[in-house]
């Protein structure tokens, strides 16, 4: 009977890890699933390419051992990301809700049954995330890694370090945010603990992306026993398990010993404390739930917002701003992109850093004068802002109200669309215009200052009409069908592209505010290219119907050669 | 008028509505009845939009909805079975989206919001997000955003859920007096007892099928009936309930 019934509880919690509110009426949480594994999959292919290179014969043993130490902290690092980022977006599903309750409760299930349910579905979540990414480098790593004079078992012993490494690490991350959520839950009222929790993942996932991307490059034998590094080791878990994998290993070297004594003890910690908190605040919560509902914390703020054109410009750009800003997942995945953006940008900025010579010049005074990096970070700003605004709108919030757009008199695509257009350009494109036109102005003389911010504008009025083009939707009001889209494939070729054309376009603009001729042709051209995006975008709205429901694409696609 | 001729939906493995035809008119609260799953609240869907017609025809003022669904759309309102609403809206939030969706001129949008709010009891907790709020509450946040925009036709599907006694008072009144000013109400519920007090005439759908079409009162002449549960008992409940709830027990306790 218990068996039975935890059989069933898993199962039904291993799919919540996902909110299944979200999907079409024809998708599949499996394919879903599917997808972020394949995501997984094919990032760890990617990184599984230096690793098998790392195995030929040709490379001398200094470099092997150089080289391997690198990819060892970026394996480990990267699995900590995702572990990271997977641990913040189930961050809901790790406590039991009013739903839950409500029909679990006057079942016969025992707690402790609900709790173990809940406990294995995490950890497969987790085993699987691990699984998932590290698979493939699975297969060169200890080949890369294994100790010269290791001898027979050598080769094992590299493969079951570099697992034990991955899950461990993967598990203390995730354990961290356990120990804190677990924290909160127990220090605060239920009521305060759904309002700070919100905070509390957004920070966690500021923390770890900023950390991913900023960690300093320490994993080489001489900036590992350098002393002005040892605070940034000390402070950094993921040299702590490039520590622990050389133990398990057997190729330690002795300034490596105290950061894997550090990983071990942070592992123990995170995890006794993990296993502690969360039972505790787990039979804790599921008490507190059904004599407190989760009601969402009341907000004051945004009672008034201005008008944004006519009366559907309105409705749709005041529901998407609010729907952006309360909704804990639409706020996530901006973050998400806004994390990724904020990284790019600070190590952008950051390059300045290494352009400061003693007596030459300081960093504040490379700053005030226009200058590639912060050009191509505004830029960059505005390009993930504007995508992962764009992003949040494809994703549904309360699916089944959305009828009331399906039965006032809203009109077809045509008139949404300007309501769209505003609605992206009011969440995305203004807040990184304002936030750069202060930086700017502060910083730069008035005339680059001014002249990039027209730049910038313009890059984003084209940025939100590209990614408007072909959505027929409502902001936040249509179904999500996964698997439509190469999304890993897509999304690097996007990112490389990107990439080229910013830096680029960074060199040419820095020319251009020297130059009046060749900023007003570049003025033109801008504005040219934003003409045609709307265009294009309006083109292709044209006649076509709201969509409320994502539908797969069809089987058999029509060429369009017929005449009427 | 509201003229529904020979409407048919059919679903991959169920006829969900099969040749419904009625008529509502203006000035009368139009009764729609039937027992769970005769297709009521898709007629009502179809009636809205909300879902397309397999075959048929409905007519609004003598012209097909479809002709232009958009004009249509501004002279009805709905309540809908389930009360979902964006639950990070607050109530007040909410109403004015809807004011705006329909394209009311601020001033009016607002004055109404406000009188709609005080009347049903709603003003103290416009503020609060309307995942807070009870069904009844729900629900008369429902029927205010039915009533907005002054429409000409008025669907109310299971509009007495959650409500409240003085509320659902309240209601049948509203429902008499908007059919006194011409309106056209077409009110789905079980609630036999407040549809005979309400209704000036009921279509009764069994299995997908119009069975009855006609007046309370020529209804109870014609099968010589004395109420309207025992009307609808004959026409549309084919167990016996006695004997059910007789088995059940037996079920159970074995």
């Amino acid at each position: 009977m218990v068996e039975t019934q935890f059989r069933i509880l898993y199962r039904q919690f291993l799919f919540r890890i996902v909110d299944l509110e979200l999907l079409s009426g024809q998708g599949e949480i499996s394919k879903l699933l599917g997808q972020f594994a394949s995501l997984l999959v094919f990032l760890g292919m990617m990184f599984s390419f230096p690793l098998w290179a790392l195995t030929g014969a040709g490379t001398s043993a200094q470099t092997r051992l150089i080289t391997s130490w690198g990819l060892e902290h970026f394996l480990i690092a990267t699995t900590m990301l995702v572990l990271g980022l997977f641990a913040v977006l189930s961050w809901d599903s790790m406590f039991p809700d009013q739903r839950d309750v409500l029909v679990l409760a006057p079942l016969p299930v025992r707690a402790s049954t609900l709790f173990l349910a809940k406990v294995a579905a995490i950890a497969t979540g987790l085993a699987v995330s691990v699984a998932a990414l590290d698979v493939l480098p699975g297969l060169p790593a200890p080949l890369a890694f294994v100790p010269l004079s290791s001898g027979l078992l050598g080769l094992p012993r590299s493969f079951a370090a570099y697992w034990i490494t991955m899950f461990a690490a993967g598990a203390f991350i995730f354990c961290c945010v356990l120990v804190v959520q677990g924290l909160a839950a127990q220090m605060l009222p239920r009521r305060h603990f759904l309002r700070v929790s919100s905070f509390l993942q957004i920070t966690a996932f500021c923390v770890f992306v900023s950390t991913y991307f900023l960690q300093p490059s320490l994993a080489s034998p001489e900036a590992i026993t350098a002393a002005q590094n040892q605070h940034w080791l000390a402070c950094l878990p993921s040299y702590w398990f490039l520590g622990l994998f050389q133990q398990l290993n057997g190729s330690m070297q002795p300034a490596l010993a105290p950061l894997a004594l550090r990983g071990w003890l942070g592992l123990a910690i995170a995890g006794c404390g993990a296993a502690a908190l969360y039972s505790v605040s787990y039979f804790r919560m599921l008490g507190r739930v059904a004599e407190e509902p989760d009601i969402v914390p009341g907000f004051r703020c945004l009672r008034w917002l201005p008008r944004l054109g006519g009366q559907l410009e309105t409705a749709i750009g005041h529901f998407s701003i609010r729907t952006l800003l309360r909704s804990r997942k639409h706020r996530l995945i901006l973050a998400f992109y806004l994390g990724i953006g904020l990284a790019l940008t600070i190590l952008f900025v950051g390059l300045l850093d290494a352009l400061e010579q003693p007596g030459v010049a300081s960093v504040t005074h490379l700053w005030r004068h226009p200058n590639a990096g912060m050009l191509v970070s505004s830029v960059v700003m505005m390009f993930f802002a504007v995508l992962g605004t764009r992003v949040g709108f494809a994703m549904p919030l309360d699916l089944t109200a959305n009828w009331i757009f399906r039965v006032t008199p809203v009109g077809g695509l045509t008139e949404c669309l300007p309501a769209n257009r505003r609605a992206l350009l009011v969440l995305a494109v203004a807040p990184v215009w304002v936030g750069s036109a202060v930086i700017f102005l502060w910083l730069w003389p008035w005339w680059p200052a001014a002249g990039h911010l027209t730049v910038l504008a313009i890059l984003g009025i084209v940025a939100a009409e590209v990614t408007l083009a072909g959505f027929r939707k409502i902001p936040f009001t249509c179904s999500y069908l996964p698997g439509k889209s190469n999304l890993h494939l897509t999304f690097w070729l996007c990112v490389s592209a990107f990439g080229l054309l910013v830096d680029q376009g960074a060199v040419l603009e820095l020319h251009a505010l020297r130059h009046t001729a060749s900023y007003s042709i570049m003025i033109a051209i801008l504005l040219a290219a934003a003409g045609l995006a709307r265009r294009r975008t309006t083109l292709m709205t044209e006649s076509e119907a709201l969509e409320f429901e994502d539908a797969p694409p069809p089987a058999i696609m029509g060429l369009g050669l017929h005449q009427d | 008028m509201l003229e529904l001729r020979n409407v048919c939906k059919r679903f991959p493995a169920v006829t969900a509505v099969d040749n419904v035809s009625f008529s509502a008119r203006p000035g009368e609260v139009t009764g729609y009845l039937g027992p769970n799953g005769s297709g009521k609240s898709t007629t009502l869907k179809m009636i809205t939009g909300l879902i397309g017609m397999t075959s048929g025809e409905i007519l609004f003022d003598g012209a097909p909805i479809h002709r232009d669904l958009l004009k249509y759309k501004r002279r009805f309102g709905y309540v809908p079975e389930e009360p979902h609403l964006y639950s990070h809206l607050t109530g007040l939030e909410y109403l004015v989206m809807v004011g705006q969706l329909r394209r009311l001129p601020f001033k009016r949008s607002a004055d109404r919001i406000d009188g709609l709010l005080q009347l049903l009891g709603l003003h103290g907790s416009r503020h609060s997000p309307l995942s807070a709020y009870s069904k009844g509450m729900r629900q008369k946040v429902l029927l205010s955003a039915a009533l907005l925009h002054n429409p000409d036709l008025i669907l109310l599907d299971e509009p007495f859920s959650g409500l409240d006694v003085a509320s659902a008072l309240v209601l049948r009144n509203l429902l008499k007096e908007m059919a006194r000013h011409g309106k056209m109400v077409m009110l789905s519920s079980h609630e036999l007892e407040t549809v005979e007090r309400v209704c000036t005439r009921v279509v009764i759908l069994h299995r997908a099928k119009v069975v009855a079409d006609d007046s309370i009162e020529r209804l109870r002449t014609l099968m010589a009936l004395p109420t309207l549960e025992d009307i609808f008992s004959q026409l549309a409940v084919e167990q016996d309930p006695v004997s059910i709830s007789h088995q059940i027990v037996d079920l159970i306790v074995a």
